[in-house]
């Protein structure tokens, strides 16, 4: 009987697990798509420019990177991802040489120079975002509102965030209550939302939502690509976590942190005091959950444990917090995951230390 | 399917491990013998550590089937018996599936049959004193299939250290092999009856039988009623169906039990062995095979001869039906990898797998992304990853103080690692303190 075997030397085991690194990639690629899409949606061709430019810088910059590794690696999807994510954080109508190059750069120097794939100690990602904004500090900061808010292209308007921060109402109102006070912009769609869930729900619970949160949720704002979608984001988290793709101890942890120091000492907003920090607000703007669940949770560059986890996570989102609180930008959650990033090889042998010590202490 | 956990509650250890949900449906029957093979190239080295036996026979030389063809060379050698009645033709050095150098008996059929096709003696093996069966034991060459050491050799071990739990180990904990299940279910009597003269030598304080958790209700009931008649008291254990349960250290932990070394693990398939050498006065020259997975027209399990080539009995199961992407002998997570299809049967073959690429999901070996799975099914605690990387960059002495003589080499982190890292190779090379490829 002839043998038709082709695989001879490889090792055991001889049967795997489906997950597969570039697997994970394309998948966690693919849970984008909606951001993508929704993005596009409200704000136009502008939108689409962004992503197109980044995607087309990671792809020309990893076949760049392949030819000097002398390895093809464009399959393993990382290039692809790291395109998309740097796109998310920039916000709609910014020159398109910014993603291109920040891109390149994540791609190139952070991720390439590195050695590739798992050989980064900073998420590529962060770094092209960290470059973005060290460089183009003011054009990372031109937010426009959406076409379906604005009903043209290209109204600029700051976040919801800053605009708020720069309110100095009285203490006695919330702070969306404040931001209609001021004239922020509203969509109907919100409106609409908002009111069918008074009546329906919250009147009879003697509770009032205050207008603006459903603009938060589904991108209505002004913001960055990846802030526009914010249940986009949530599903594609319970995709990932679901299939086991991301460590979730670490966007748990973080966002745990993150809403406990919020809750408790307020992010400086009008109608926040101790104790009576505006969570959902905190929450659903920023940047942060996308940050949570696409960024911090980065295997490469995110500590391996348990216990690593979510010291790592916790410190991210506190570092959030602060960042958030206390920092001049709202945007801090990147440089939060970047500052922890680079903290990694130290929280892992502090915690091998503690371990060992514990370890010693139940043998003797 | 009845779920014996309803009655005792399933065991399973405590941390890591790869669930094994699916398996690959098998058709119980009645096991049939292979065709003898026409050439039976027999190994004389079953595992690497294995010492060689001593040759008894030479080139040229008529061979009855059951003759003594290679003798026990002492400690960590065992007799070897002609699977078939016919003439050497060659005794020479091959290199094994498993990478080591064994020499190979090669035998021609011809002849007639002294074993096959006669009715087996039965003596009353209860008259036979120890020394008796001990020799019988040792005489016939009989092995324990899961680990390939001579059987004699660990049941003198067990008479000389008093108060350990003798194991029926009938798990199966890969999504293929199904042949100690079967075995359990065709074969109860056999089986009990090896258990018996097992611990009418070594005494052991307890007797379990390990078995999967889905086990029918049928079988167990079956069992329990030859377990009364046995006069023996075996308790019904059932395990959880979660890789790597089959190993002595993972049973020890299910079971609470501090030391591993107090579990004396046989499998059914050796049971029938030594119930067969005893009672019936056969060596060890059959092994029960299953022959599986997707590339395989009808799997089955066979009870194939020592020394007869895989593709045989490949052939016999129907041959492939896809195209096979890797041929594995033993099981698909600890096996290892036939260079071809005359690869023989040895004593611990005790699964031939064709594996298709959709069953072997490779992929090319990226870098490690450092997505912390093989941490969390490290069944003894360890980080393979950082053990792959201490082992990478040569510092062997410190990744032996991360763990690395704990490493049982079941292949866990091997299997979920997403970039295909060889990471249980590399620590197998380097538990053997070789030279790295």
């Amino acid at each position: 009987m002839k043998s038709t075997v082709t695989n001879l030397n490889s090792g055991p085991p001889y049967i795997h697990d489906w997950r597969t690194s570039a697997r994970a990639a394309w998948i966690c690629s693919l849970t984008l798509l909606p951001i993508v899409v929704w993005s596009s949606f409200i704000y136009g061709h502008t939108a689409v420019a962004v992503w197109g430019v980044a995607l087309a810088s990671s792809l020309i910059a990893e076949a760049i990177a392949s030819g000097l590794l002398r390895r093809w690696t464009l399959g393993d999807g990382s290039a692809v991802l790291t395109g998309l994510l740097v796109a998310a954080t920039m916000p709609p109508g910014i020159p398109l040489y910014i993603p291109a190059v920040s891109v390149a750069f994540a791609i190139l120097i952070v991720k390439t120079a590195f050695g590739g794939l798992g050989a980064n100690w900073m998420n590529p990602a962060l770094g092209g975002v960290a470059f973005a904004y060290a460089n183009w500090p003011v054009a990372m900061r031109e937010y426009v509102l959406p076409r379906l808010v604005s009903g043209v292209d290209g109204v600029s308007a700051s976040t919801p965030l800053l605009f708020a921060k720069g309110l100095t109402g009285g203490l006695d109102i919330r702070v969306m209550d404040a931001l209609r006070g001021s004239a922020y912009p509203l969509s109907d769609i919100d409106s609409m939302l908002t009111g069918l869930m008074n009546d329906q729900f919250f009147s009879r619970l003697g509770a009032r939502l205050p207008d603006g949160y459903f603009d938060l949720v589904i991108g209505l704002k002004p913001g960055t690509l990846g802030e526009s979608a914010l249940l986009a984001v949530l599903a594609g988290s319970v995709v990932l976590i679901g299939l086991r793709l991301i460590k979730p101890l670490i966007p748990m942890s973080m966002l745990f942190v993150f809403a406990v120091l919020v809750r408790v000492f307020g992010t400086g907003l009008p109608g926040e005091a101790f104790l009576t920090g505006d969570v959902l607000f905190a929450l659903s703007g920023g940047g942060i959950m996308f940050a949570a669940f696409y960024m911090a949770s980065d295997p490469v560059s995110s500590p391996l444990g348990r216990l690593n986890s979510i010291v790592y996570g916790a410190a991210i989102g506190a570092l959030s917090f602060i960042f958030r609180r206390w920092g001049s930008y709202s945007e801090g959650v990147t440089y939060a995951v970047l500052v922890m990033n680079v903290m990694v090889p130290f929280i892992e042998k502090s915690t091998l230390m503690v371990t060992r010590a514990r370890g010693k202490v139940r043998v003797a | 399917m009845d779920r014996v956990g309803c009655m005792i509650r399933a065991r399973g250890f405590k941390r890591g491990g790869v669930p094994v949900p699916h398996r690959v449906p098998f058709k119980s029957g009645p096991i049939e013998n292979a065709f003898l093979p026409k050439n039976a190239v027999v190994m004389l080295k079953d595992t690497r550590d294995a010492v060689e036996p001593l040759p008894v026979v030479y080139v040229g030389q008529e061979v009855r089937e059951s003759q003594l063809i290679a003798k026990s060379a002492g400690r960590g050698s065992s007799n070897v018996h002609s699977p078939i009645p016919g003439i050497v033709r060659r005794i020479e050095s091959t290199r094994t599936p498993g990478g080591f150098e064994s020499r190979a008996i090669l035998i021609s059929l011809e002849g007639s049959f002294s074993v096959l096709g006669k009715r087996p003696e039965r003596y009353l093996w209860k008259s036979l004193n120890k020394a008796d069966i001990a020799h019988i034991v040792q005489e016939k060459g009989i092995v324990r299939i899961s680990t390939g050491e001579p059987l004699a050799e660990i049941l003198a071990e067990r008479v000389a250290r008093p108060g350990f739990i003798l194991v029926i180990s009938a798990l199966e904990m890969d999504p293929y092999r199904r042949t100690e299940e079967e075995l359990l279910a065709i074969r109860p009597e056999d089986i009990i009856d090896g258990c018996a003269i097992a611990a009418r030598m070594t005494l052991p304080s307890r007797i379990l039988l390990a078995v999967d958790e889905q086990i029918s209700a049928a079988t167990v009931d079956r069992l329990q009623t030859v377990i009364a008649a046995s006069e023996l008291e075996i308790a019904i254990q059932p395990f959880k169906r979660r890789f790597p349960q089959d190993l002595i250290r993972q049973m020890a932990e299910a079971l609470d039990i501090a030391d591993p070394g107090t579990l004396f693990l046989l499998e059914p398939g050796t049971l029938i062995a030594l119930h067969e050498a005893v009672v019936a006065n056969k060596p060890h020259i059959e092994q029960y095979v299953y022959v599986g997975g997707g590339a395989i027209k009808h799997p089955a399990i066979l009870k194939a001869r020592i020394g007869a080539p895989i593709g045989d009995l490949i052939e016999e199961c129907g041959g492939f039906s896809g195209h096979p992407d890797t041929i594995v002998i033993g099981g698909p997570l600890r096996g290892r990898a036939a260079a071809d299809l005359d690869v023989s049967v040895t004593r611990t073959t005790r699964a031939v797998l064709a594996l298709t690429a959709e069953e072997t999901k490779s992929a090319p070996e990226r870098g490690c992304v450092r997505c912390g799975d093989c941490l969390a099914v490290c069944p003894e605690g360890l980080d393979p990853h950082a053990i792959f990387k201490l082992l990478r960059a040569g510092r062997r002495a410190e990744a032996v103080v991360a763990g690395l003589d704990r490493c049982s080499l079941c292949g866990s982190c091997a299997y979920v690692c997403r970039s295909r890292i060889p990471l249980v190779q590399k620590f197998d090379v380097a538990k053997r303190n070789e030279e790295l490829l």
